[in-house]
């Protein structure tokens, strides 16, 4: 395999432009900025606090900045003919794909790492503590969270010639999830109310699969995991086990490998 | 064991036939001219051999690999200019040699593949900056990376000024010479004809011609014109040269004696001529272009 090149052609490009590089400082910079603010509202901060104080920001920043990763890997290449070159070389299309996500996808990764370690320090001095364990383990669920937009935004890439209509489903992607998402929590009980499928509050069923959106897989394991949340919809003492947070992060996991798996086997069959 | 070898090789795109039913054969350190107007399926053709396309039937092997099942296998063992491709901007000249080092790895000086192509003082910038002439010597050079057993270029002088194709012909036949098969296509008459062991003339999506530049020649309905001055035009009797096989018409030209013929009849017409006692001061041969054959193999459309 050869991916390694690929991923490392892909790396070299990426940095580059100064632009770029600017938004995946940011990336970094919104966690920093999260372990610097973190101490001034408790006394005694903890690892852990991190993660529930910066959700807002990472359920926002990261899903952009994994779309906008994604989303025109392999349209531009294609529009632009760079495919061609690539593909002139002895790689697979399996190794384009997978070096690019690795490619671009080790590039977030990097700068959220960056990021966790260094707000993890921020908050442990000079008054908090740091967990290590703590630390690694909100570092793997971030990266999971902000791998399943990259996934998503590759996937759009490779469904589509243009790179205009790639543009547009990653805008409507980001909208349903990131802006829409809460707001359709009422809309659907009243869908289902209608078809008599739902009485005041939604069945199980359907809080699973209203709960399937990574950033409301995100929370929810941010929430049990961090915070010790035991409260709630999915998080009660009631609540079954597939509303849980580990059956959330196997969800957040199948965001990862199913979008550019399927992408994947889309751009195998086509003509180039 | 045949370079390329294609058996009824056939692309359609919804109602349009783009490459019809081709069989095709390149033997292994031929260069090989494919040749057709714009729009014949020169690209369609090689687009399926490095499996950017998949066939809609038929089969094409390159070394004896199937290019679909085997596809990786098969590039391995090329080296690729393809058309309508577009450089990495923000990468360096040096870097996308590397990257092609990287992808069949092969270790190396990339500077020596960049001094070779002529845009060594380019190495450093960004290929983004490049023009299109030095993009095409560019990729040139990057299949050029692992001494390919074939070298696979469409349209490989696009951009390139009379200069650069000329160092992209001496390139081509050094490749050659080391024992690699150059399979290139072109609607440039004179770049085939400069290099090319044999050509493949394609039109419509069909390979209507394969075959020498000379075999083209005297298979060629517009044969050769022989322009012949004799001592005495009057002992010439233009029926008896009419009669060898292979001439076609004789007359007397402008105090000359012409006479159109089949390139391989051209040595008979001239011993008839001697035969019947004239004896032959000077004469010119008048081959008919390359382009000539073109406009006459693919009916006019170039």
């Amino acid at each position: 395999m050869v991916w390694q090149a690929i991923a490392r052609k892909e790396v070299r490009g990426l940095i580059k432009p100064r632009r770029r590089r600017a938004g995946l400082a940011l990336v970094a910079l919104v966690f920093v900025l999260g372990g610097y603010l973190l101490p001034t509202t408790t006394a005694s901060p903890e690892t852990a606090d991190l993660a529930p104080y910066l959700t807002g920001a990472v359920t926002l920043v990261l899903p952009l900045f994994g779309l906008l990763l994604g989303y025109k890997t392999i349209v531009s290449e294609r529009e632009s003919g760079r495919i061609l070159l690539l593909l002139s070389l002895p790689h697979s299309r399996l190794e384009a794909v997978f070096g690019k996500f690795l490619g671009r996808g080790g590039a977030l990764a990097l700068v959220v790492t960056i990021g966790v370690v260094l707000a993890s320090a921020l908050v442990a001095y000079p008054f908090g503590s740091l967990q290590l364990g703590v630390m690694l383990a909100y570092l793997l669920v971030t990266l999971v969270y902000g791998l399943a937009f990259v996934s998503i935004g590759m996937s759009l890439s490779t469904f589509t010639r243009s790179g205009q209509r790639a543009t547009a489903a990653t805008f409507g992607v980001f909208f349903v999830f990131v802006v829409l998402w809460t707001e359709l929590r009422a809309p659907f009980r009243i869908a289902l109310d209608y078809l008599g499928l739902a009485g005041d509050g939604l069945p199980d069923w359907a809080l699973f699969v209203y709960g399937l959106e990574p950033g409301m897989c995100y929370s929810r394991a941010v929430r049990a995991f961090f915070a010790g949340s035991e409260q709630g919809a999915y998080l009660g003492p009631d609540a079954p086990f597939y509303l849980g947070e580990w059956v959330a992060l196997i969800v957040l996991l199948c965001w990862v490998v199913v979008p550019v798996a399927a992408g994947y086997r889309r751009f195998e069959v086509t003509d180039l | 064991m045949a370079a390329i070898e294609a058996h009824n090789l056939t692309k359609r795109y919804g109602t349009l036939t783009a490459v019809d039913r081709v069989d095709l054969t390149v033997e292994e350190g031929e260069i090989f001219g494919f040749l057709g107007p714009n729009g014949a399926g020169k690209s369609t053709m090689i687009n399926m051999l490095l499996d950017f396309a998949r066939p809609t039937d038929g089969r094409v092997e390159v070394f004896g690999m199937d290019c679909q099942r085997q596809s990786v296998a098969t590039r391995e063992r090329m080296g690729v200019l393809p058309e309508g491709y577009e450089v990495y901007d923000p990468l360096t000249g040096r870097q996308h040699i590397q990257f092609a080092m990287e992808s069949k790895r092969v270790d190396g000086d990339p500077m020596d593949v960049l001094d070779r192509v002529g845009i060594a003082d380019a190495a450093d910038r960004a290929a983004g900056g490049y023009s299109k002439g030095m993009a095409q010597r560019l990729v040139l050079g990057m299949a050029l990376v692992g001494e390919p057993d074939l070298l696979l270029l469409d349209e490989p002088t696009t951009g390139l000024d009379p200069n650069g194709a000329k160092a992209m012909r001496e390139i081509l036949t050094e490749e050659n010479e080391r024992g690699a098969t150059i399979f290139f296509s072109s609607h440039i008459l004179e770049q085939v004809e400069a290099i090319c062991d044999r050509v493949g003339i394609l039109s419509d999506g069909e390979v209507v011609a394969v075959d020498t530049i000379e075999g083209l020649r005297s298979a060629a309905k517009s044969g050769t014109k022989l322009l012949i001055t004799v001592d005495d035009l009057d002992v010439v009797d233009l029926d008896a040269i009419e009669a060898v096989e292979g001439a076609d018409s004789a007359w007397i030209d402008d105090e000359r004696l012409a006479v159109n013929c089949s390139s391989a009849a051209k040595i008979d017409v001239l011993v008839a001529l001697n035969d019947s006692g004239a004896d032959v001061l000077d004469f010119t041969v008048e081959e008919p272009s390359l382009e000539d054959l073109f406009v006459e193999y693919t009916g006019g459309r170039s």
